[in-house]
């Protein structure tokens, strides 16, 4: 095996044989060219490989499995985090939006009316204390489900009706419900509210939408399954379950109960001004902080509020 | 709630499996939170008799001998006060698992030594069985009802399964509170017909020995001495009783263990006495409450001798005092059973002390009835009475069926009574629905067809009449007090033939974009530039914050909404900024280990200043806070750095909203605008307030208001600082007085590059001032220029330096 050095050498020399060229017949010229630069790029081929495998005067090897280098200081290279309670729900409006939702963001203080009345819970009817609302002083109440929105959107979006279109709107927002705190129960989450309303919107169609949703976000396909619930303002109510997705361990036995949904009771159109004659709707509500405590198999919910960046930097 | 599948069975023929039938239960009625099943839990469980018993000396206990039937002469040591010889007791053989341990610890019992004498296992007491609390001696079994070796599963009724239902999803359902109503919807799920209960279905006929008693004008026979007054039919709809003679028989708590009791444990409820066994039964199978009175007590307390059942709202403070011995004080909302107007009862929920049965009780009066639930839930929650009738009775007991549950504890009390009133005043008639084929159909989004329809309704005793044009007219039961309109007929459809039967469907709809909310996505980018571009950490904490924070930071309590049903106090206010949230993580955090992080939180904020919105609601607003560590300055390039990458212009202005952000340096602190909008502020924290979190250093934070910038961001091409011709670049540096303004400097040599029509950018390098002199200061620019036509000649060059450093002087600064 030659050395570099002796290579180098070599194609100098090759350089005194081009002036050879001149030399010759004019019949042996371009054979004779030819075989000098075979022999060039030859030499030049060698002296490449050559040099690829060499390495540079006094460079000692390193070992890659460290993090920093021998008498380095560290290397912290800062990067942010979101919350993933809020990554999770951007991805909920995500799909929602491309099947055609448009959003509206919930409040945090609302009233009597907009939590209980318009959404046809009698007064004073036991279904008002299963929500275990706070008030403040005044009456008001920071609402225990996103449905708080539903006569506000039904209202604001009844001129899609009126213009032969359809309503398609979910609504993501934070919930208030007087629980003590605990791994599995917080007073603070985070749900997304669903109304779709249209001439001759039907059952099968709310179980198809809800379907395609949760085989959207688990990417495969899913058995649904239905438990028979009961809300004021909805009728039929059913809860849905899914099949527990194969991403969280699922081997096709067992359910996961997601989201309380049905047909938009009458009385709830009728509220907000939509004749329940002409139109029909359906709605669904389900929570967030659960699809990521499933995702990262996160066993305690406190996490969510702590605003511990041990826990944050993780995401 | 707990259901005993033999009571269903008694109702209905089940011919599929426990685990099937549970699953319909669960898709068809409601959710199965839980089984158990009876039959292995007290499985070998032997009925033996004591054939011999002897005291153990210096021991509480007796050395037993026993005959299972097949073996004699088993040895037990058994410890209870009652065992004696002859009698029947229930024995846990070598092998059996103790039946309060089942499914838990699983107790296992053998052959062991106490006190050194050997026991084969153990006589059972009613906890040690799970199925009651007594603890007081060993059960013993009336020799009427089994002979030795008779396996006690089998005798009373325990090879069953135990149903756990989540009965919070039934809150409408007053009648599955009942084992016959419950009953009856497996009917419906299997379709199957339900044979209604010979004393459910006919309301006219009466069990003999009934006294005749009209129904007109909603009131009682004028022949029955008994007068009953309602004040206000929607507190008490119907009112239902019977006086009877009773022997002492029914009144004395049985020494054997009966089925009753068995019955009423399955339910998690216990034996006492015939009479009281009865109602609760009752209660049981019907869902309707009953309530026994001594008679004769009732008429004396009234004080007549032709006794008048006063049912009234309750005075504010009328007190009362109960069966448990305490007296309570009245609410409004309460309702009382009165005679001739003193009360005997806090109606619904506990007799009075007053009127108690006891063992001298002669005659009886029995009471059903249908209340106000709206009334009851009040009842409930204020005097804390969660007994399972008013948990029934809150569910709304139906005013149809009190007098026939009236009349079947009569005739399981020896069915003799001696008056009887009914009055119905409240009774509402039932008006039919009108639900057509299609409307179902098309609901639902199914195919049904009429005759599965009809009978799918009929088979949970809802009756149908079909007309010409697949029109039904439906009538519902008494007892289905839920179905009011035809979506309810169409929920009862869907759900009775399977949600999951039906096929799926998408809407159809036109191809138009969704609406996206601009305020989400002005959040989307807010995130994604904190985060991903500078680093920050967003997080999330409570809307609500305690007044100890609130005031820490200087803000006012009484600007606050105020929680008053709070958890804590450290969740009594909603916020009216999200800064100080954060302030409150940032010790937590540090001892945790973490530095100079940057945080955010994007959420909403309200307070009484707002004010209301159109609705009456309180109006919110939605946030950004940042909080960072490091001082003015820190936070100051962070919100520019946002601001240029949201492409929004923002001035920052001397601090003037004190106020607002009392927790701000004011000299360390500005305020910010778009445009002439205020939108928030940014500043270092007072040092004051940082003591107060603990904290030290410097820490600054911003708080904005969002829907200040929504459709603020510049329209138009940005921009750039790119160019063909090459870039000069220069340093210059200004001499100014300290006070001198910053940004005077930088618009002069500003304007100079603008006007000249350049491709520029200064970069400041450095602020000076000498320790020794603090009247001046050495301000530095690094100054980047090109011209968009042509590559700058020195002579160009020159004249731009020349003018910079002339219209620096001119403001007075002298350039070094």
């Amino acid at each position: 095996m030659s050395t570099l050095e002796q290579l180098k050498a070599e194609l100098k020399a090759l350089g005194a044989e081009y002036a050879k060229i001149k030399t010759l017949p004019e019949s042996e010229r371009k054979d004779f060219g030819q075989k000098i630069n075979d022999k060039k790029q030859e030499i030049i081929n060698k002296i490449k490989a050559l040099e690829s495998e060499q390495t540079s005067a006094n460079i000692k090897p390193i070992d890659i499995t460290a993090p920093f280098g021998i008498n380095s200081n560290p290397i912290a290279i800062e990067t942010g985090s979101k919350h993933p309670l809020m990554v999770e729900l951007d991805r909920v409006i995500d799909i929602y939006s491309r099947m055609g939702f448009g959003v509206v963001e919930s409040r945090q203080l609302d009233d009597e009316f907009h939590m209980f009345d318009a959404l046809n819970f009698p007064k004073g009817h036991p279904a008002r204390d299963g929500y275990d609302t706070f008030r403040t002083e005044e009456g008001f109440i920071p609402p225990a489900h996103t449905s708080t929105m539903q006569h506000r959107v039904l209202k604001n979006y009844k001129k899609n009706l009126d213009n032969n279109g359809q309503i398609a709107v979910v609504i993501p927002g934070r919930v208030f419900r007087n629980e003590d705190v605990d791994a599995t129960h917080e007073h603070t989450f985070y749900q997304c509210e669903g109304i779709f309303v249209s001439k001759n919107a039907t059952f099968a169609e709310m179980l198809g939408v809800l379907k395609n949703f949760f085989e959207t976000y688990y990417g495969q396909n899913l058995k649904i399954k239905t438990q028979p619930g009961f809300f004021p303002f909805t009728e039929p109510s059913i809860e849905l379950l899914i099949e527990k997705p194969k991403s969280l361990g699922g081997k096709g036995d067992g359910w996961l109960e997601m989201l309380g949904c049905g047909m938009i009771h009458p009385n709830v159109l009728k509220n907000a001004g939509i004749d329940p004659e002409q139109y029909k709707g359906f709605a669904w509500g389900g929570g967030i902080d659960r699809l990521v405590m499933l995702k990262y198999q996160l066993n305690d919910i406190r996490y969510f509020e702590s605003a511990k960046l041990d826990f944050l930097k993780e995401f | 709630m707990k259901v005993s599948l033999n009571a269903i069975k008694k109702y209905v023929d089940i011919d599929i499996s426990t685990e099937e039938l549970i699953k319909l239960i669960g898709s068809r009625l409601v959710e199965v939170e839980g089984s158990e099943d009876f039959s292995k839990k007290y499985a070998g469980i032997k009925i033996v008799e004591v054939t011999e018993c002897e005291h153990i000396p210096e021991t509480h206990l007796s050395l037993c001998k026993i005959n299972a039937g097949e073996t004699q002469n088993i040895q037990v040591v058994c410890g209870a006060p009652n065992v004696r010889q002859g009698m029947l007791a229930v024995w846990l053989a070598p092998g059996c698992v103790v039946p309060a341990t089942f499914g838990k610890e699983n107790f296992k019992l053998d052959v062991r030594k106490l006190r050194g004498y050997e026991s084969s296992g153990m006589l059972a007491a009613l906890d040690e069985l799970g199925l009651g609390s007594d603890h007081e001696g060993i059960i013993e079994i009336n020799p009427e009802d089994a002979r030795p070796g008779d396996d006690f599963a089998e005798k009373f009724d325990l090879n069953d399964v135990i149903l756990d239902i989540e009965n919070k999803s039934l809150t409408h359902r007053p009648d599955c509170f009942g084992l016959i109503g419950f009953a009856r919807e497996v009917a419906g799920i299997l379709g199957k017909k339900f044979v209604e209960p010979e004393f459910l279905m006919h309301e006219e006929v009466f069990p003999e020995g009934f006294l005749e008693y009209n129904q007109q004008n909603g009131v009682s026979s004028k022949d029955c001495p008994i007068k009953i007054d309602i004040k206000g039919s929607e507190l008490c709809p119907r009112y239902s009783c019977a006086v009877l003679e009773v022997d002492d028989k029914i009144l004395k708590t049985e020494k054997y263990l009966t089925k009753d009791d068995i019955f009423l444990a399955k339910a998690d409820m216990q034996g006492v006495s015939k009479i009281v066994d009865v109602s609760n039964i009752l209660m049981l199978e019907t869902g309707q409450p009953l309530h026994m009175f001594d008679y004769d007590k009732f008429i004396k307390v009234g004080g007549t001798e032709t006794p008048r059942i006063i049912v009234r709202p309750a005075k504010e403070g009328e007190k009362l005092e109960l069966l448990d011995g305490k007296t309570i004080e009245c609410i409004s909302s309460d309702i009382l059973i009165t005679s001739n107007d003193i009360p005997v009862a806090l109606a619904g929920a506990m007799g009075g002390a007053n009127t108690a049965i006891d063992e001298n009780t002669k005659r009886v009066l029995v009471e059903s009835a249908s209340f106000s639930l709206y009334n009851l839930r009040k009842t409930q929650m204020h005097h804390g009475i969660f007994s399972e009738a008013i948990t029934r009775f809150t569910k709304g007991v139906p005013a149809g069926g009190t007098f026939n549950v009236m009349a079947e504890a009569v005739k399981e009390l020896g069915g003799k009574a001696s008056m009887v009133c009914d009055n119905f005043v409240g009774l509402q008639k039932v008006e039919p629905i009108q639900v057509s084929v299609k409307d179902i159909n098309s609901l639902l989004g199914t195919n049904y067809e009429t005759d599965l329809i009809i009978k799918t309704l009929e088979n949970v005793g809802i009756s149908c009449e079909q007309n010409e044009s697949s029109e039904l007219s439906v009538l519902a039961p008494s007892w289905r007090t839920d179905l009011h309109i035809k979506e309810d007929i169409i929920e009862e459809v869907g759900r009775l033939l399977g949600y999951d039967n039906i096929v799926i469907d998408y809407p159809k709809r036109p191809f138009i974009g969704a609406e996206i909310s601009p305020m989400l996505s002005l959040k989307t980018k807010i995130r994604n530039i904190l985060s991903d571009k500078l680093n920050a950490h967003e997080v999330l904490t409570y809307s609500f914050v305690s007044k100890k924070l609130i005031t820490t930071v200087n803000q006012r309590v009484e600007d606050s909404y105020k929680i008053v049903n709070s958890i804590s106090p450290e969740l009594q206010c909603f916020r009216q900024h999200i800064a100080p949230s954060l302030l409150d993580k940032v010790r937590e955090n540090v001892k945790a280990g973490h530095n100079n992080f940057i945080i955010y939180e994007l959420n909403q904020v309200s307070n009484h200043k707002f004010g209301l919105d159109e609705d009456k609601s309180p109006i919110t607003k939605d946030h950004l806070a940042i909080l960072s560590f490091g001082d003015f300055y820190h936070i100051k390039n962070i919100i520019e750095k946002l601001f240029k990458n949201l492409n929004v212009d923002l001035s920052i202005k001397t601090f003037e909203q004190k106020e607002e952000f009392p927790y701000l340096e004011p000299l360390h602190s500005a305020d910010l605008y778009v445009g002439d909008k205020y939108i928030g502020s940014i500043g270092e924290v007072k040092q004051l307030v940082l003591g107060k979190f603990k904290l030290s250093g410097e820490i600054s934070i911003l708080e904005i208001n969002l829907e200040e910038i929504l459709g603020k961001e510049k329209s138009g091409a940005k921009k750039l600082k790119v160019n063909k011709f090459p870039f000069v670049y220069r340093d210059i540096t200004a001499k100014v007085k300290a006070e001198f303004s910053f940004i005077d400097l930088y618009s002069s040599i500003e304007s100079v590059l603008e006007n000249n029509n350049l491709i520029s950018e200064i970069k400041p390098l450095s602020i000076y001032q000498p320790e020794n002199n603090q009247t001046f200061k050495h301000v530095s620019f690094h100054i980047a220029f090109s011209s968009a036509e042509k590559t700058l000649q020195s002579d160009d060059i020159s004249a731009i330096m020349e003018q910079i450093n002339k219209n620096l002087q001119t403001l007075g600064a002298e350039v070094v």
